[in-house]
């Protein structure tokens, strides 16, 4: 498998073709971190006007980066990139890590926090002021966003995903396989 | 740069390092670096929620940020963490913190049903308001 290059019409072509794929065979809902259920919450950041609103000064990508757990199919760091602009949300995609890293504002986590965030167990702020989440980029620019921000958690918990740890061992291993595959056709 | 520095217990609670960047960056500009210089008080910020304390010592020109609570607070502010950081959002208007658009309005909402407490509200006006200005984004 030749591995496209980021940011290439090929790229992202390919991706798309891979969550229409997707999005055609696997059951809802979606398993948290997959190129469909990325879709599925891009489509509902870019539909919701009360985060258009909260938005409307927001400039700049935003990094979900959710750290490696192997025992859930998670062999690499996970990175959820959101290119956000004035309320319009023009993408999420899952990217190469040298592409996440280089967002304006990279949120990280192990998995266990960002799946209490996306089941609302977890505030976003509070995990913050505890170290469970860490930001990289300039805090305050996100503390002026912070209804944004919650917005944002409040849609990715409202897609209620399936969790990779609440997976059947094969289940794991297809998803294993997915991220695997992914590595290897986008660099993600 | 302003002369902020962690203080002992800072380094095990991530909401000082949170709010000294914060304030780091605010007292780039000239206005509120002015007030920082004036501003002499002990602040007490509890994020009920993530149950994390801090205290900053504010010695005109000089503040030095602590884990947990240290001596005797001025000025003590409990609240959620959302709550805490949207305090940083009030406007600040003719050189007074404004209550009067949506940000503000919540603000005063939640103190009076009591989800926002300060202590040193009314007896600590001065240093409060200095506090805001240095706080606010704005």
């Amino acid at each position: 498998m030749a591995l496209l290059t980021y940011g290439t019409e090929e790229w992202e072509k390919a991706y798309q073709e891979l969550v229409k794929e997707r999005q055609a065979t696997q059951p809802k809902p979606y398993i948290m971190g997959t190129p469909e259920w990325v879709a599925q919450y891009e489509e509902l950041v870019q539909n919701d006007a009360e985060y258009k609103e909260a938005a409307k000064d927001w400039e700049g990508s935003v990094v979900i980066k959710i750290l490696a757990k192997p025992e859930i199919g998670l062999d690499s760091d996970l990175y959820m990139f959101m290119d956000l602009w004035h309320g319009d949300c023009r993408f999420i995609r899952i990217v190469p890590p040298e592409v996440g890293e280089s967002g304006d504002y990279v949120i990280s986590g192990e998995y266990e926090r960002w799946k209490s965030v996306m089941a609302k167990e977890l505030d976003t702020v509070k995990a913050m002021m505890q170290g469970k989440l860490k930001l990289k980029g300039d805090l305050p620019s996100i503390v002026r966003a912070v209804k944004a921000a919650s917005r944002l958690v409040d849609l990715s918990a409202s897609t209620e995903p399936r969790f990779p740890d609440e997976l059947s061992p094969e289940e794991i291993e297809d998803l294993r396989k997915l991220l695997r595959d992914a590595k290897e056709k986008f660099g993600i | 740069m302003a002369d902020i520095n962690l203080g002992p217990g800072a380094e095990e609670v991530p909401l000082a390092g949170m709010l000294a960047e914060m304030l780091m960056s605010n007292l780039e500009k000239p206005e509120k670096k002015r007030d920082f210089e004036k501003l002499k008080a002990r602040v007490l910020i509890h994020a009920v929620d993530a149950e994390a304390k801090i205290t900053m010592d504010f010695d005109r020109g000089k503040l030095t940020v602590y884990g947990g609570e240290v001596g005797k607070p001025d000025i003590a502010i409990a609240t959620d963490s959302t709550t805490l950081l949207e305090l940083a959002n009030l406007k600040i208007k003719y050189g007074l913190p404004w209550y009067f658009d949506e940000t503000g309005m919540a603000v005063v909402k939640k103190l009076l049903k009591g989800d926002l407490k300060i202590k040193g509200l009314f007896t600590k006006l001065g240093p409060l308001t200095r506090l805001t200005k240095i706080m606010s984004l704005s």
